[in-house]
C-alpha cells in the first residue's frame, strides 16, 4: 500500500529547508561574534560562553534533524519523540541567541526570529506525525 | 554615631553618577550659571541671549550611534524668526544598518565604568593590583632600624648599585648637606657611585666645643661600612687665619679641646675616598679631615664634606667630554716625552694661565695659577713694577716663567676623551713670537722682555648635525715682547703683563644638501631590434 504512507512529506521538507538554513545561521553567527569581538569591547569571559553555546547548538541541531528524519522515514515515533525533546533544547539555545548574548545585534534578531519560527512549525508537524503514526 | 558613619561610607564609596539623559547632557556649557555664547543646550541661557546667537555650536547630542534606536536632542536656530530663537527637538534616531547594536548584556559595553572606590576594606587588594614600585607602602631600601629586622652580618660583603646609600653596621654613611635652608642636616646618605660635595653651616659654640658631636672626628669615621673600617688618610689643620698645614701623624685621634680661648681640631671638612671593585663590592675607605679653630665669638660655621669613588686598580682620570669637549670642563694638555716610537707613559700636565691676584704685584703672585677652561675666555694680568737695578736677562726668564707656569704642556687633547697612547687625537701647540714694535726693529741687543702671553684655541664640530661634538683643531701660544729701555737710576715704571685665552669656533656652516634629480633609467633590452641586430 504504497499511497498508505504516514511519513509527512511536509515535515521532511521542512527539516531539509531547516539544515540549510541552519548551516548559514551557524555561519553567520559566527562571523558576526568575530565581528563583534573586533569592533566592540567583547572580553573573554564574555566571549568564551556564547562560542561553547554556539557549539553545543550546532551538536544538538544536527542530532535533532537526524532523529526527526530517520523517524519520520521509518514512521517511528520513538525518534521522532526524542528529536521533539531536543528542539526544546534548540529553542531555549536560540532564544539565548535573542536576548541573552553578550551584544545582540538587528541580524541576530532577524535570523533567531526565523529559526524560532522554523522550530515552532516543525514541532507542530512532529506532533501531528507522532499521532499519525501511533493511531 | 555608627549609623551615620556607615552612610556616609556608602555615601563615598562611589563616585558621581554619570548623565545618560540627552536632554541634559550638554558639552558646551563650561561656564557655571552664566550663558555660553552659541551654546544652545546650555540651560542658563534665557530667550533674550538665544536672540543673540548666531549659530549652534552643538546641534546634536545623541548616545552611541551603534545602537539601533536611541534618542537624539536636536538644537537649531531659527533665524527667520525676529527675534531668533532657539528649536529644541527629541526625536528617537534610528540606525538603518542591519548590524546595529539591539541589546547588549554587557554592562561596559557602551559606558565606562565606575572604578572602585577604595576604602579600608579593599585597599590593599587596589594597592596590590594597581600599585607599582613608585607607590608602594613600604619603600624596601629605606628601611631605617634595620637591627629590627635582619641586623647585617658584619662579614658578608654587600653589593651595591649604583644610587644605593652605603651601609653602615647601624644605619647610613652620612654626608650632611643642606636640606632646605643651609643648616646641615645629618640624614642625608651618601649614595654609591654619586660623587658628592657638599657645604653646610653648623651652629656651634665655644662652651659646647667638646659635646657637639659632629665637630668632632669621632663622629665621622665611627661607624663601620659593614667590614670595612674607615681610615683616616691625612690630617690637615687649619689656622684662623686660613693657612693649612698637614700633619705627619694622621692616625692619632684628635678631639675637640680648649685651648687659650680657642677650641681646636674642630672638623671644618670631611673628604671620604671609597674604593670599590667591578661588581660593586666596598672594600676600601679612607676620610681624610681638615682641622680647625673657633673662638668665643663664632656662633656658625662652615663645614665642607665630599665623597668621591674609584674602582680598584685604576688610577682615574677625569674627562673632559666624551668624546667632544663639555664647556667649563678643563682643557687636557700633556706631554711626549723625546723618543720615536711614542712610548705609552706620559704626564698629564694641565693648561694653566696665570691668574690675577688682589694685590697685582707680578713678582709677589707667588705663581697661582687657573686652569683653562673649554669654551671659557679669559683675561688675567699683573703689574710689574721695573726699577733700574732689575738685570734684563733674568727678568725677561721670570716673565716668561710667569706667562707660561712651571711646566707648560706641549700637546693639548682633541678630544675630552682623548687617550694617551691615541697619538692622532693630541694636538701639538704652536708658539708663536711676536714683537710690539712691530717687525722694523731688528735690532735685537736691546732687552726684549715678554709682556703678553695668548693661546688662541680653535675647535670645530665635529660629528652628527644632531649631536656636534667639539674637538680641538689648533692650539697656538703667541708671546709678544716688548723692548726694555734702560731706566735711568732711581726712577721706575710700571707695566702691564697679560695673558689671555681665546677659544674660536672655525666650524663650517651646514651646507644643505639635495638629493640628485631622479634620473630615468631607459635601457632597451639587448635584443630589442631582434632580427636586425
Amino acid at each position: 500500500n504504497a499511497s498508505h504512507q504516514l511519513s509527512s512529506v511536509l515535515l521532511q521538507i521542512l527539516l531539509y529547508i531547516n539544515g540549510i538554513y541552519y548551516i548559514f545561521y551557524f555561519l553567520a553567527t559566527l562571523t558576526m561574534i568575530v565581528y563583534k569581538s573586533e569592533v566592540f569591547s567583547y572580553p573573554d569571559n564574555f566571549l568564551a560562553p556564547d562560542l561553547a553555546l554556539l557549539l553545543i547548538m550546532a551538536v544538538l541541531e544536527v542530532l535533532r534533524l537526524y532523529l526527526g528524519s530517520k523517524g519520520n522515514l521509518t514512521e517511528e515515533e520513538a525518534p521522532l519523540g526524542l528529536s521533539l525533546a531536543l528542539t526544546v533544547g534548540s529553542v531555549t539555545l536560540s532564544v539565548y541567541f535573542l536576548v541573552w548574548q553578550t551584544y545582540v545585534l538587528r541580524a541576530d534578531v532577524v535570523m533567531n526570529a526565523v529559526l524560532l519560527f522554523t522550530y515552532g512549525l516543525e514541532s507542530l508537524l512532529k506532533v501531528l506525525a507522532i499521532a499519525a503514526f501511533v493511531s | 554615631p555608627p549609623e551615620i558613619r556607615a552612610a556616609a561610607r556608602e555615601r563615598t564609596r562611589s563616585g558621581p553618577a554619570p548623565v545618560t539623559d540627552v536632554a541634559k547632557l550638554c558639552v558646551c556649557d563650561l561656564l557655571v550659571a552664566q550663558c555660553d555664547v552659541n551654546c544652545c543646550c546650555d540651560p542658563d541661557c534665557s530667550a533674550a541671549d538665544f536672540s543673540l546667537f548666531t549659530t549652534c555650536s552643538v546641534p546634536i547630542v545623541t548616545g552611541d550611534s551603534r545602537l539601533c534606536s536611541q534618542k537624539a536632542a536636536i538644537y537649531s536656530l531659527d533665524v527667520e524668526a525676529n527675534p531668533p530663537e532657539r528649536i529644541f527637538k527629541l526625536i528617537d534616531q534610528v540606525n538603518p544598518s542591519i548590524f546595529c547594536i539591539h541589546a547588549t548584556n554587557y554592562k561596559n559595553a557602551l559606558y565606562f565604568s565606575s572604578p572602585e572606590m577604595p576604602t579600608s576594606e579593599n585597599f590593599d587588594q587596589l594597592l596590590k593590583e594597581f600599585g607599582s614600585a613608585t607607590f608602594s607602602t613600604e619603600p624596601d631600601t629605606w628601611n631605617m632600624n634595620i637591627d629590627a629586622q635582619n641586623p647585617p652580618d658584619a662579614n658578608e660583603t654587600y653589593r651595591y648599585e649604583y644610587g644605593v646609600p652605603i651601609q653602615t653596621v647601624d644605619a647610613f654613611l652620612r654626608l650632611p648637606s643642606p636640606i632646605v635652608s643651609s643648616w646641615c642636616s645629618d640624614a642625608n646618605p651618601a649614595a654609591f657611585l654619586v660623587n658628592q660635595a657638599t657645604k653646610c653651616t653648623r651652629p656651634v659654640s665655644m662652651e659646647k666645643c667638646g659635646s657637639i658631636q659632629a665637630l668632632s672626628m669621632l663622629f665621622y669615621i665611627n661607624s663601620s661600612i659593614l667590614a670595612v673600617n674607615i681610615t683616616v688618610q691625612s690630617v690637615v689643620v687649619q689656622s684662623l687665619n686660613g693657612m693649612r698645614t698637614s700633619l705627619n701623624s694622621s692616625d692619632v685621634l684628635r678631639l675637640p679641646t680648649i685651648l687659650d680661648e680657642l677650641c681646636i681640631n674642630v672638623v671644618l671638612g670631611v673628604s671620604y675616598h671609597v674604593t670599590y671593585t667591578d661588581v660593586g663590592e666596598i672594600i676600601e675607605a679612607a676620610a681624610s679631615f681638615v682641622l680647625g679653630a673657633i673662638n668665643k665669638e663664632a656662633l656658625s660655621m662652615q663645614q665642607s664634606f665630599e665623597i668621591s669613588f674609584t674602582q680598584v686598580n685604576t688610577k682615574p682620570v677625569p674627562l673632559s667630554g666624551n668624546p667632544g669637549y663639555v664647556v667649563g670642563l678643563p682643557v687636557r694638555a700633556g706631554f711626549w716625552p723625546q723618543g720615536y716610537p711614542f712610548p705609552n707613559t706620559n704626564k698629564y700636565g694641565q693648561l694653566t694661565i696665570l691668574q690675577s691676584t688682589p694685590n697685582q704685584d707680578c713678582l709677589a703672585a707667588q705663581g697661582a695659577r687657573t686652569p683653562i677652561l673649554f669654551g671659557y675666555n679669559m683675561v688675567s694680568g699683573c703689574k710689574l713694577r721695573i726699577t733700574a737695578a732689575m738685570k734684563c736677562q733674568p727678568l725677561a726668564q721670570t716673565l716668561l716663567d710667569l706667562l707660561k707656569g712651571q711646566s707648560f704642556p706641549e700637546y693639548v687633547a682633541s678630544f675630552g676623551n682623548s687617550q694617551a697612547h691615541d697619538v692622532l687625537d693630541w694636538v701639538p701647540i704652536t708658539h708663536l713670537h711676536a714683537s710690539e714694535e712691530g717687525i722694523y726693529n731688528t735690532f735685537q741687543s736691546s732687552c726684549q722682555i715678554p709682556v703678553s702671553l695668548e693661546i688662541a684655541v680653535k675647535w670645530t664640530k665635529y660629528g652628527s648635525l644632531v649631536n656636534p661634538q667639539a674637538k680641538i683643531v689648533n692650539v697656538t701660544a703667541t708671546i709678544t715682547s716688548t723692548t726694555l729701555k734702560q731706566l735711568p737710576s732711581g726712577r721706575e715704571r710700571t707695566i702691564p703683563i697679560t695673558s689671555s685665552v681665546v677659544f674660536t669656533d672655525i666650524s663650517s656652516p651646514a651646507e644643505p644638501g639635495y638629493k640628485a634629480w631622479p634620473t630615468i633609467n631607459a635601457k632597451l633590452p639587448f635584443d630589442f631590434f631582434f632580427p636586425f641586430v
